[in-house]
């Protein structure tokens, strides 16, 4: 035992890299073995029947408030909001509130309608990317409840109907920063619907605001988007446009059983190296 | 112009291309895990070039030209009397640049005073508001919940909070009855800190998920591109590098 522990403790930790690298790699290529089952939060299942209570015609406003490095967890979320959205012929404005987003939200929105199904989807009737205008979203809910339209200075069929923001049905704000607590602490004030999208980092942050109702749906972070694609599946989406996220939830389980593997040896080195030097 | 268009289509825009890019520079940046090499401080250099660079070309585009020198233009060519108030801020915002000088520095200090006082003008009422909101859904009636577990996740919360408080309680020495109650908010707080340690790095791996993701889905490029990146990297630490030699003075 003493030979194993001096093994452990002077284990190289490239070694747990290679392994973490191949917990989250292996899965991919054999998922049959790695098919993971999982039950849906009662938070997603809030934004999935929002949104799905909608009528022909509602409009949906998307913060897109993410740049490259988050989308391997919120890329996914949006994705599927998108397309639930364009599924009841729910109208989607999206907003950027960070220059680097723009791209990564214009680039989504093409490989959307490059699906047969979503081919019909129009810009300016359908959907519109509102831009990025360099204020604070503080500033950007005060102008957009005096005149939705001008404060991005687009034009289009789609604003038909939508002269402020009070009446846009649903805000979904998708974040990795406390970005998304500037729509929170206004969301009191002017009385609108807010759901959020969150990494997984800071998504204990946001369960407070789900208790008072100033969040009204909360997807979180890789497993949000897994969840809400399975939802899109189970009521009649095509599993092969709609499972990035559930392909990586494989991984995840995998990766976080190596970790849990590692933090088990660590404590029983710890506890060991302590017994026996107490008894020294 | 031809010549360079053709170049550009079948480089930079042809999928192919990316693709490899794609899983060359994935593979770049992951063989910092093994050693600090060449490769990462070229991925590392080229990823701050092109983000900054994309960056000033996305800030030109989209803030500088319409919200900046195009109402200048306008401004010149009709002048309108609500330009004066786009003129004002103007030369408000252009008072920042006087904290480069030593002497007039002071000039700046205007512009920060209208944006420390919007700060808490806006800020603070909406803040308060927030934790007023936070602070009376706090103040349930404790056994009117629809369930026992609704009444202990209550006292649950309500306990974790006042003895996490009592550890930060210095005005009086950590014995007795208090010693014992900051000794369970030590573990409270340590629960908390493991939950966000573990929701940390859930959010570090999903995110490298994504990476895998790519490489697994083009294994013909990873193959080959680590088959390449190992060629390198050994030759490189076998021939080319050689580890620094620690003077006398460095070693102490």
């Amino acid at each position: 035992m003493e030979k194993l522990v001096k093994v452990l403790k002077k284990l190289d930790r490239r070694w747990i890299f290679l392994l973490i690298f191949l917990s989250c790699i292996i899965p991919f290529f054999i998922t049959d073995l790695f098919d993971s089952d999982f039950s849906i939060s009662k938070e997603t299942m809030r934004v999935y029947s929002i949104i799905d209570g909608f009528n022909e015609g509602d409009a949906v406003f998307i913060d897109f408030a993410f740049d490259p490095t988050l989308q391997a967890e919120l890329l996914p979320m949006v994705e599927q909001v998108v397309k639930h959205c364009f599924d009841k012929k729910v109208r989607v404005f999206i907003y950027y509130p960070y220059l680097t987003s723009i791209g990564l939200g214009q680039n989504l929105l093409s490989d959307i309608l490059k699906e047969e199904r979503y081919s019909r989807m129009e810009n300016g009737v359908d959907f519109i990317h509102l831009g990025y205008i360099p204020i604070d979203v503080d500033m950007m809910v005060f102008s957009t409840y005096s005149d939705f339209k001008s404060t991005f200075g687009n034009e289009g069929k789609i604003f038909k109907g939508i002269k402020t923001m009070a009446d846009i049905k649903y805000i979904m704000t998708f974040s990795g920063s406390d970005h998304s607590e500037s729509y929170i602490l206004l969301q009191r004030r002017f009385g609108y619907r807010l759901g959020a999208g969150v990494t997984a980092v800071i998504g204990p942050d946001f369960v407070p605001y789900l208790q008072t109702g100033q969040l009204d749906g909360l997807l979180f972070g890789l497993r949000g988007a897994a969840e809400y694609e399975k939802l899109r599946q189970k009521h009649g989406a095509d599993k092969i446009h709609n499972q990035k996220a559930n392909l990586g939830m494989a991984s995840l389980s995998m990766s976080h059983l190596v970790m849990f593997l590692f933090i088990g040896l660590g404590n029983f080195i710890y506890f060991y190296e302590r017994k026996h030097k107490s008894k020294t | 112009m031809d010549i360079i268009n053709t170049v550009i289509d079948s480089t930079i825009l042809n999928h192919t291309f990316q693709i490899w890019m794609s899983v060359l520079f994935t593979l770049m940046m992951l063989s910092f895990l093994f050693r600090d090499n060449p490769l990462y401080k070229l991925g590392e250099n080229t990823f701050l070039g092109i983000s900054l660079g994309y960056g000033w070309v996305q800030l030109w585009n989209i803030t500088v030209v319409p919200f900046l020198v195009r109402p200048i233009k306008d401004a010149y060519l009709d002048f309108q009397p609500y330009d004066l108030t786009f003129i004002f801020w103007l030369l408000m915002g252009c008072t920042m640049f006087f904290r480069f000088s030593r002497n007039k520095a002071w000039v700046a200090n205007y512009y920060f005073a209208f944006v420390f006082a919007y700060a808490a003008g806006y800020e603070i009422p909406v803040l308060v508001q927030a934790l007023f909101i936070q602070g009376s859904n706090m103040m349930k009636p404790l056994f009117e919940q629809p369930s026992f577990f609704e009444i202990s996740k209550w006292f649950v919360i309500i306990f974790g909070t006042f003895t996490a408080l009592m550890y930060f309680f210095f005005s009086k020495p950590h014995k007795g009855l208090l010693g014992k109650t900051a000794k369970i908010g030590i573990l409270i707080l340590m629960i908390n800190f493991g939950a966000s340690f573990g929701a940390t790095v859930m959010g570090r791996i999903a995110l490298f998920i994504g990476r895998a993701q790519v490489l697994a889905t083009n294994y013909e490029a990873s193959i080959v591109l680590v088959i390449l990146i190992s060629i390198f990297l050994f030759v490189y630490f076998k021939f080319f590098h050689k580890e620094a030699q620690l003077d006398d003075e460095m070693m102490h």
